[in-house]
């Protein structure tokens, strides 16, 4: 079980280069992290992965993108979330792995059914900490409702949960203990957190029936 | 005035803080201010009034947190919302949960700058570089307010 922490953006992105943000991870609690637009590479005591981000508007846009060459290459490919016919369409997107930026999202825009579609295709939420370590008042208490509405609906059909950091800056990481904590703001238990945290791991590589080599 | 007796006291707890980024010299009372923040928009001016939160001291790189005993998840929850002390960009980190200040200075492993800081050239900015052990190097954008930090590591340094 690899704790991983699921959206890093090193520089130039963020202030802070991958083998920094690497180093701190480790740190912290962390087994592996994944980076986006960057290279996955391996340091000590610590795996890397590449991760890519689809920024669109419609079904056809993320189907056009996926083909590219650098989300072909990627370990984990997340789309930003939209409004409520474009997440049920992302969902059944087969090269999807993460649905993220929930919490700039309208109410419900994540519902049942894409709920249903995500825990049939194995699609995860993604949980960013960034909106309620950096946000204030109404904005953190949105981020907070739209989280504790996902947990809901993971509770109730069983989709795959990731949790990111979402740092720019090894300032922005946090630790598993604090992650813990955070998360315990909007409900989700510890046994939750752990599930969640190790989730990238069997996106990556899911489980699969066995195949005789000869 | 007499003291109140021990069993009357209210049981405390201490948590250990590692302040980031290494080179920050953080005031007591602007970390104290930070924490009230956050915690006060976090969790609201009951509970924090309850948890009592107080900053005993800062040295070394790390800060000594006191609140009341079965608080201290709370506070470390608000401690991991702090993103700016002073109007400047930093962190801190939950280290440990004591009941006493003596056993978190065993755990208090200040990190100092090694030898060998410089200048360096990125674009048109100069960058002063502060060096750290685990190959940690921090860049400040030279200047007299509101400077630029970035965050790499010796080779990424050298690679440049």
């Amino acid at each position: 079980m690899k704790i991983t922490d699921a959206c890093v953006h090193p520089y130039p992105a963020g202030d802070s280069t991958l083998a920094r943000m690497a180093i701190e991870a480790a740190e912290l609690g962390f087994d592996s992290i994944v980076a986006i637009g960057d290279a996955g590479n391996r340091y000590p005591g610590i795996e890397v992965l590449r991760g890519a981000v689809i920024c669109a508007a419609s079904q056809k846009e993320v189907v056009r993108q996926v083909r590219s060459p650098a989300v072909r290459d990627a370990d984990v490919v997340f789309v930003n979330a939209g409004d409520t016919s474009f997440n049920r369409a992302v969902a059944a997107v087969k090269e999807v792995h993460v649905i993220r930026n929930i919490h700039a999202t309208r109410r419900n825009a994540f519902d049942h059914v894409a709920a249903r579609t995500a825990a049939e295709r194995g699609v995860a939420m993604d949980i960013s900490m960034a909106p309620i370590v950096h946000l204030r008042g109404t904005k953190r208490q949105k981020a907070l409702q739209r989280y504790a509405d996902i947990l809901s609906l993971q509770r109730r059909y069983g989709f795959p949960l990731t949790i990111s950091s979402d740092a720019r800056s090894i300032l922005g990481q946090r630790s598993v203990r604090d992650i813990r904590g955070l998360c315990a703001l909007f409900g989700m238990t510890g046994a939750e957190v752990g599930e969640a945290l190790s989730s990238v791991g069997r996106i990556t590589e899911p489980h699969q029936p066995v195949r005789v080599v000869e | 005035m007499k003291p109140r007796p021990p069993t009357m006291r209210a049981k405390r707890r201490y948590i250990l803080a590692r302040i980031l980024p290494y080179r920050m010299a953080a005031d007591q009372k602007q970390v104290y201010l930070s924490l009230i923040e956050a915690a006060t928009s976090l969790f609201g001016d009951a509970a924090v009034g309850f948890a009592q939160p107080a900053v005993v001291f800062c040295e070394g790189g790390y800060a000594v947190v006191r609140c009341r005993r079965g608080t201290e998840k709370d506070i470390a929850t608000a401690l991991a919302t702090v993103s700016a002390i002073a109007d400047e960009r930093a962190a801190l980190r939950t280290v440990a949960v004591s009941g006493t200040i003596h056993a978190l200075r065993r755990r208090m492993k200040p990190i100092r700058p090694l030898s060998g800081a410089g200048d360096v050239k990125f674009g048109e900015t100069y960058f002063t570089v502060y060096r750290y052990p685990r190959q940690k190097v921090d860049l400040v954008e030279k200047g007299i307010k509101h400077q630029k930090s970035l965050f790499f590591t010796e080779v990424d340094l050298e690679e440049r």
